[in-house]
C-alpha cells in the first residue's frame, strides 16, 4: 500500500557496526539500579526487591492468573481505543475537508479536551455499572478527541500543490483519496495512532482502579489496599511493558515505513 | 464568427476573459487571445502581472468571473488527459520514488504496469535523469526535480501543455538542453504549448509567437511572431540577425511595460534588462 520501493528503504537504513553508540542502552538499567540500592533501605513489605517483584511475576504466571487480568485490560483497549480509530479517521478527514463541520466539530473537541476523561468515570458506572463498557467508554472518549485534532490539523497542512499536482494528472475524487491524501496522511495518522494509544492506555488504568473487578489497573489498585507492595509494582512494571511493546513494535513499525521521505 | 474560428482550425479560445482574486484589484479584464492546435506560443511579462493566474485559468482550476476558455468549444477541466501542466515549483509526490512520480497520471488512467513503467523511462530518460528511477524524489537536487515534474507532465502525452517557468530553477547550461529537448519533443508530437518565462531569449529560441503581457489589468500588450525558421538550433538561431531583431523589440515592449508603473531596478535585473534603461 505505501508505495515507497525496497531499495529507497535500504538505502536509508545502517548497518549496526555503523550506528552510533546510543546512550539510551543505560537508561532503563540504571532505572533498576537505583531501585536495588533503594530497596535496600526499606523493608521487603513496603519496597520489595526487583528480584522479589519478579518472582511474585512468575506466581502469577504459574497460576495462570495473570491472565485473565491482562486479557481483561487487553480486550478494553483494543474496544475503546478501535472505536476511536474510526471515529477519529472518519470525524478528522470530514473536518479537515469541510469547513462547516470543522466549525461545529471544534468546540466540542475543546470541551472534552478540557475535562480529564477520568472524570467521566464515576457518571459511566452510574448508566451502566462495573465491567467492559464503562471502562470501553472511558478509553473511547479520552483517545478519540486528540486524535481527532491531529488527523483533522494533517489533513488541512496536505499541501494544496500536491492535489494541483495529481489532479491535472488526471486524478479524479476518489483517486485523490487513495493516492494523495492517504499516503499523505500517513505521518499524520501515526501521531494521532501513538497519542491515541497512550491517552487511552492511562484512562484505561485509572478507570480499572475506580470501577473494574479485573485488569491491570485493579491490579495495582487492590494490591494497594491489602498492601501488597509486590502486586504494585507488578502491576506497574506490566502497565509500562505493554506500552512498550505497542509503541515498538506497532507504531515505530508504520513510522519507519514513511520516515525515508518526511520533509526533512 | 464561430465558423469562421473554427475553419482557421483554432484551438484554444480566450473571449473577453474577465478575473480578480476575491474581488479585489482585477486582474484580466476582456483579455481576447486564441492559439493554433499545435503552435508554441510564449507568454513574457513583468513578475505579478498575471501569467501563472492565466494558466489557472487555461487549465480550469479557476473559473473566468466572465467571458469563456474553451478548447475547441469545451470548457477545460485540470482532469482532462489531453492537458498537462508543468508547475512553476515541482510539486513531485515526496512519498513516490522519482519514476513512480513519473508514472502516476498513467497509474490513474488505468494503464498496466508494465506498459507504464516503458512509458515512464522513455521520458525519464529523455529529461536526462537515467540512474536516478529510483530516487525519492527530496534527494534529488532542485533541477533535477524540475525535470522529474516535466518528465511527469510529458508522459501523459497530453495535447495541450502549459508550462508555468518550467526552466527557471534550471542552470543555464541545463536549461539550455531542456530548451532543446522540449523543441525535439515538441517535434515529434506536436502539441499545443503554452510556455511563460522571464527570458526573452529562452521565448525567442522556442516559440512560434510571443505574447508580451503587461501589468494588471491591462492585459496584452503585444504579440509577437516569430519567424526563425525550423529545426532550431543554439548555434545558428541564436546568432542569426533575426534573433537579435526579435530580441530587441521585446526588450523594447519589456521596457515599455515596466514603464507603466514605477518599478525597483531590481525587478529590472530579473527582467535580464540593464539598470540603465531609460527610467522616464
Ligand atoms: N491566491 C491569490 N490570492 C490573491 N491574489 C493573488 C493570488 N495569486 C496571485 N495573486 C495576485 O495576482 C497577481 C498575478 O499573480 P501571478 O501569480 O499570476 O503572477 P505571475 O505573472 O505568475 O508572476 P511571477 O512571474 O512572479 O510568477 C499578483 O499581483 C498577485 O498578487
Ligand atoms: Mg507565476
Amino acid at each position: 500500500m505505501i508505495p515507497v520501493s525496497g531499495q529507497a528503504l535500504a538505502a536509508a537504513r545502517k548497518p549496526l557496526w555503523k550506528m552510533r553508540h546510543s546512550w539510551s542502552w543505560w537508561s532503563i538499567p540504571s532505572l533498576l539500579l537505583l531501585w536495588m540500592l533503594l530497596a535496600t533501605q526499606f523493608p521487603s513489605y513496603i519496597l520489595p526487591q526487583v528480584w522479589d517483584v519478579a518472582g511474585e511475576g512468575l506466581d502469577w504466571l504459574r497460576s495462570g492468573e495473570i491472565w485473565p487480568h491482562a486479557i481483561a485490560s487487553l480486550l478494553e483497549e483494543v474496544g475503546g481505543f478501535g472505536a476511536a480509530i474510526i471515529v477519529s479517521v472518519i470525524c478528522g478527514f470530514l473536518a479537515g475537508f469541510y469547513r462547516p463541520f470543522r466549525e461545529y466539530l471544534v468546540p466540542i473537541n475543546g470541551l472534552f479536551m478540557a475535562i480529564p476523561p477520568i472524570a467521566w468515570a464515576p457518571l459511566m458506572l452510574i448508566i451502566f455499572g462495573i465491567g467492559y463498557t464503562t471502562i470501553v467508554i472511558v478509553i473511547f472518549i479520552s483517545a478519540v478527541n486528540p486524535m481527532i485534532l491531529t488527523i483533522m490539523e494533517g489533513v488541512l497542512q496536505i499541501q494544496g500543490q500536491e492535489v494541483r499536482a495529481a489532479r491535472a494528472l488526471g486524478a479524479r475524487r476518489w483517486q485523490l483519496f487513495v493516492y494523495v491524501y492517504l499516503p499523505a496522511s500517513l505521518p499524520f495518522i501515526t501521531a494521532a495512532l501513538r497519542i491515541g494509544f497512550s491517552q487511552a492506555w492511562r484512562a484505561l488504568v485509572a478507570a480499572e482502579m475506580i470501577g473494574a473487578s479485573q485488569g491491570l489497573g485493579w491490579m495495582v489498585s487492590t494490591g494497594g489496599e491489602i498492601g501488597n507492595s509486590r502486586q504494585v509494582l507488578l502491576g506497574i512494571v506490566l502497565i509500562g511493558t505493554f506500552s512498550y511493546l505497542f509503541e515498538r513494535l506497532l507504531f515505530r513499525q508504520i513510522e519507519k515505513r514513511y520516515e525515508v521521505w518526511r520533509l526533512t | 464568427m464561430q465558423t469562421a474560428e473554427s475553419s482557421g482550425g483554432s484551438d484554444l479560445v480566450i473571449r473577453d476573459l474577465h478575473y480578480s482574486y476575491d474581488g479585489n484589484l482585477p486582474i484580466f479584464t476582456g483579455l481576447d487571445l486564441q492559439v493554433q492546435a499545435g503552435e508554441f506560443l510564449a507568454i513574457i511579462g513583468p513578475s505579478g502581472c498575471g501569467k501563472s493566474t492565466l494558466l489557472n485559468l487555461l487549465s480550469g482550476f479557476a473559473s473566468p468571473e466572465r467571458g469563456r476558455v474553451q478548447l475547441r468549444d469545451r470548457v477545460i477541466r485540470p482532469e482532462d488527459p489531453g492537458l498537462g501542466y508543468v508547475f512553476q515549483r515541482p510539486n513531485l509526490f515526496p512519498w513516490l520514488t522519482a519514476i513512480e512520480n513519473v508514472e502516476f497520471g498513467l497509474r490513474m488512467s488505468g494503464m498496466p504496469a508494465a506498459q507504464r513503467r516503458q512509458r515512464a523511462l522513455h521520458y525519464f530518460q529523455l529529461v536526462g535523469l537515467a540512474g536516478f528511477e529510483n530516487y525519492l524524489t527530496t534527494r534529488l537536487s532542485g533541477g533535477m526535480q524540475q525535470r522529474v515534474s516535466l518528465a511527469r507532465a510529458l508522459a501523459l502525452e497530453p495535447a495541450l501543455l502549459l508550462m508555468d517557468e518550467p526552466f527557471s530553477a534550471l542552470d543555464a547550461i541545463t536549461r539550455e538542453t531542456m530548451n532543446d529537448e522540449l523543441l525535439r519533443i515538441w517535434d515529434t508530437l506536436g502539441q499545443t504549448v503554452i510556455f511563460i518565462t522571464h527570458e526573452i531569449e529562452e521565448a525567442i529560441y522556442l516559440a512560434d509567437r510571443i505574447v508580451v503581457l503587461a501589468r494588471p489589468p491591462a492585459g496584452i500588450y503585444r504579440s509577437h511572431g516569430n519567424e526563425l525558421p525550423r529545426p532550431r538550433s543554439s548555434q545558428t538561431t541564436k546568432t542569426s540577425p533575426l534573433f537579435w531583431e526579435y530580441k530587441k523589440r521585446l526588450i523594447g515592449d519589456i521596457a515599455a511595460v515596466m514603464r507603466q508603473q514605477p518599478v525597483d531596478d531590481a525587478e529590472l535585473v530579473e527582467m535580464g534588462l540593464s539598470v540603465a534603461t531609460d527610467h522616464a
